[in-house]
């Protein structure tokens, strides 16, 4: 266990390490800079603006001076929000992020975890297929399509919920955009959790429990899901960084100030630090979530072993 | 099958749960608290603001947010007018150089007194290398601006001076009678002095803020709102009408909209211009669309071999249908534009347009062809050239128009559309043959566009127009004390320059706000400000 977890982490760090270094260099790569506006900088202003911000000197020790405020915890201050370090930028709408993938990804593992034990259960019935069609609606209608909608639907029309803003994060506020971001979740989790459930109800040691004469819901809940959800919590790892790390979409559409949105702006307005942070962010999130998955994976499932 | 039935119970219990939310009824909008009995205004402010101090912003939803927060030695009335702000009166000398402000008694938001100090103290900072003012070219014209600017002079040689606490004297390099318009510019707000000396930068995060105008920022959360509340201590603090005010970064002007007509929302400061006939239909009152001091154009490179010969630029020029892409495609009260100046200037004339404004746009059509013949283009030799546009919702809507209008007088042109930062970092640097371009007025003043084709104007004199005799005219103008003939000397230049046809005026811009008709205090004005300060909710 220990040494799996050492050598994860070692694994972990290079792989940051290139992240960095890419992008880094392909952000500054992009034709542009954070300066350029309507307004043409005079020289003078040009070059103060650059100095303030270490631009003046050549990318190789730009690129060293980052590498090292990395290491100490630094990433700089924002091109972008000058008032703000892109620490602060981070923790600001993180929180925001944060709730809104947390959410989505609890309702999604109720409601997707619980019309896949459905339609695996009664294969072929009337609830597998209104669980398949659901699936695939949820894969493929965009969120794009899905939040407008909704809004125009719940928000507009019926006037039950507000059309967008965050509120401090009022339940009101949440419901719809927890929904768009669930609804391709539920589709993707309830296929995950009817596959895997099928093939475990066929193996052996079910039919022995069902031999036992333990009841339906105990052999359901006690043995078959522990096993079958193998390849959700392995599908979870990524999915939940994805919905973690926000949706620009989402976000936009319901005017939410999560991480999704400031990053994408961030890249259009070549915000570099920020840009820069919040991959760093991404790619250590991803890392973590990948390394808890397998380390849930082999606590639910006794025939894992981490090697 | 027993646990199957637990399941399918619970299944039924969440579908009730969500059949009973779809029947609770219409629900109030939702909108933050406010102190009982007061009032607070919520402004879909477009963008996030980068900073909350004046001097490290440059944005329009960012001065929006500066002029409610500060009062400069001038200060906008509710129709976008210049009226004495923190200067109750102000003398020139006869030569237009040396102007006198006469401050009035006010205090900071934390009690200290606004002194001419203050004012000394903020323009020396605005100017100063090291705050690196993004806007600080835009007051070159104060005595010495530009070499303190650039780190040449210290900031002491700069031309302000207190002579005593409430008396202000300002030194210019030339005559400007469009100094009072100046003085509300973010680049010449007041900052505390005392404030910034203890915290430096700091001071502009919301825990530090001082500020002298109706409204302090009080609360920032980024990417939600800024909140600034009312400042008791501001000299007109009477006829302050909300408590509060919010702005939030709306970047999605149709999720605004929908805030805006549900009551979330008092005010978008944006609207798509395709949706403005719908909004007008479906929520009367709400719309406000005004002519506003901007120009839409393309700007041609005279460095492209072709495009250097002036008639041909004409003929690019006449064969614009301004009046489809105005009417048709746009269709948000846009005026089309045969001048590069907006009409209702401050500190101007009318300037005639080409004579060919006024033809059929057949007869428009035929002189272009004929102009293009003349420089050589013909069937057998097409013009061919590569339209630069932004990928932004109005480019990309009317330049196809122009695309078609090329064609038909037979030349042949390509879009090649590219990021709005990408396009400005081209047309800097002269990679283009024909660019979407635009230009607002920082203020009211003919000069704010009329110095983009001078020629020593560099990177932002996209076309790299070079005309002595138009230089001439503005150094004229510069030099001219008098208001008026300062007036005709720049109406000649712009004269001049447009039939030499640098630029292509396509349209002038609107304004266009989304206002619940609930507020009263918002009157539309060419320069597009309003001051939150006396928005009012209507008593019914």
């Amino acid at each position: 266990m220990a040494s799996f977890l050492l050598r994860r982490l070692l694994t972990a760090l290079p792989t940051l390490f290139l992240v960095i270094t890419a992008a880094f260099f392909m952000m500054r790569a992009a034709p542009g800079s954070p300066f350029d506006s309507e307004r043409k900088l005079s020289p003078e202003i040009e070059r103060a603006v650059m100095a303030k911000y270490g631009m003046d000197r050549p990318l190789g020790e730009q690129y060293v001076n980052y590498l090292k405020g990395v290491v100490h915890g630094d990433l700089g201050p924002s091109l972008k929000y000058k008032d703000k370090t892109v620490i602060e930028v981070l923790a600001e709408n993180f929180g925001v992020s944060l709730t809104l993938g947390l959410s989505a990804i609890i309702v999604a593992l109720i409601v997707g975890g619980t019309l896949g034990v459905f339609a695996a259960l009664r294969q072929n019935g009337p609830i597998d297929y209104l669980a398949s069609t659901l699936a695939i609606l949820g894969v493929c209608i965009p969120t794009f399509v899905t939040a407008p909608l909704l809004v125009l639907l719940f928000a507009s029309r019926l006037e039950l919920l507000p059309n967008a803003g965050w509120n401090g994060g009022a339940p009101e506020n949440l419901i719809l955009p927890v929904t768009v971001l669930a609804l391709p979740q539920i589709a993707i989790i309830s296929r995950l959790v009817r596959a895997g459930m099928i093939e475990v109800l066929r193996s052996n040691y079910v039919r022995t429990a069902r031999a036992k004469g333990l009841s339906e819901f105990r052999i359901v809940t006690r043995h078959v899901l522990r096993a079958a959800v193998g390849p959700l919590v392995a599908y979870l790892g990524p999915a939940a960084a994805g919905l973690l790390t926000g949706s620009l979409v989402v976000e936009k559409i319901f005017n939410l100030p999560g991480l999704g949105k400031f990053f994408v702006i961030s890249a259009l307005q070549r915000d570099y630090t920020v840009v820069m942070g919040m991959v760093i962010f991404f790619a250590a999130l991803i890392l973590v979530l990948n390394l808890l998955a397998d380390l849930l994976l082999a606590a639910l499932d006794p025939r894992m072993k981490l090697s | 099958m027993r646990g199957g039935r637990q399941l399918t119970a619970a299944a039924a219990l969440a579908l009730a749960a969500l059949v009973g939310l779809a029947g609770c009824g219409k629900k109030a909008a939702v909108r933050p608290a406010c102190p009982p009995g007061q009032d607070c205004v919520l402004i879909g402010n477009a963008a996030e603001l980068s900073s909350l101090d004046p001097h490290h912003v440059t944005g329009i939803w960012e001065a929006r947010v500066m002029r409610d927060a500060f009062i400069g030695l001038t200060v906008d009335d509710v129709d976008g007018n210049t009226q004495p702000g923190i200067a109750t009166s102000w003398e020139t000398s006869a030569d237009g150089l040396v102007w006198t402000f006469h401050l009035r008694e006010s205090v900071w938001s934390d009690g200290a007194p606004v002194t001419a100090d203050d004012f000394v103290f903020a323009y020396r900072r605005s100017l100063d290398p090291k705050t690196a003012n993004e806007t600080a070219a835009l007051i070159y014209v104060l005595k010495n601006a530009q070499p303190v600017n650039a780190g040449k002079l210290p900031v002491e040689a700069l031309g302000v001076k207190a002579l005593d606490p409430r008396t202000l004297q300002i030194t210019l390099e030339h005559p400007a009678p469009y100094l009072p318009e100046l003085t509300k510019h973010l680049s010449m707000l007041p900052v505390p002095k005392h404030a910034v000396e203890k915290w430096g930068d700091a001071w502009a995060q919301p825990a530090h803020y001082v500020s002298n105008g109706p409204f302090t920022p009080a609360e920032w959360r980024l990417g939600d709102y800024m909140k600034s509340v009312k400042n008791p201590r501001f000299y007109g603090t009477a006829g302050v009408c909300p408590a509060a005010v919010y702005y939030y970064p709306t970047n999605d002007a149709i999720s605004a909209e929908r805030r805006v007509l549900r009551g979330e929302l008092d005010v978008s400061t944006d609207i798509l211009s395709n949706r403005i006939a719908y909004l007008q239909k479906k929520a009367p009152g709400y719309v406000r669309v005004k002519t506003w001091l901007g120009v839409a154009y393309a700007s041609f490179n005279s460095n492209v071999p072709g495009l250097n010969d002036p008639r041909v630029r004409r003929a690019l020029s006449m064969s614009i249908d301004r009046e489809f892409i105005t009417g048709k495609l746009l269709r948000g009260g846009q005026l089309p534009a045969y001048t590069f100046t907006p009409p209702g200037m401050a500190n101007y004339t009318t300037v005639a347009p080409p004579e060919w404004s006024s033809w059929s746009f057949e007869r428009r059509q035929a002189e272009a062809r004929r102009l293009l013949a003349e420089a050589g283009y013909g069937p057998g030799h097409p013009l061919k050239v590569e339209i630069k546009l932004r990928n932004s919702p109005d480019p990309t809507l009317f330049y196809p128009a122009i695309q078609a209008d090329w064609k038909s007088i037979g030349v042949d042109a390509r879009l090649a559309q590219v990021e709005t930062q990408v396009a400005y970092a081209d047309y800097r640097s002269r990679n283009y043959q024909v660019a979407d371009a635009a230009w607002i007025a920082d203020y009211n003043d003919p000069i704010t566009f009329l110095f983009l084709m001078r020629s020593d104007t560099g990177a932002q004199n996209y076309s790299d127009y070079r005309n002595p005799a138009y230089d001439g005219l503005l150094a004229k103008a510069d030099a001219e004390a008098d208001a008026k003939v300062r007036a005709t000397y720049l109406a000649q230049a712009e004269q001049l320059m447009l039939s030499d046809a640098p630029v292509a005026p396509i349209f002038f811009y609107v304004s266009k706000n989304l206002v619940s008709p609930s507020l009263s205090g918002w009157v539309d004005n060419l320069s597009d400000r309003h001051p939150s300060s006396q928005l009012c909710r209507k008593k019914d």
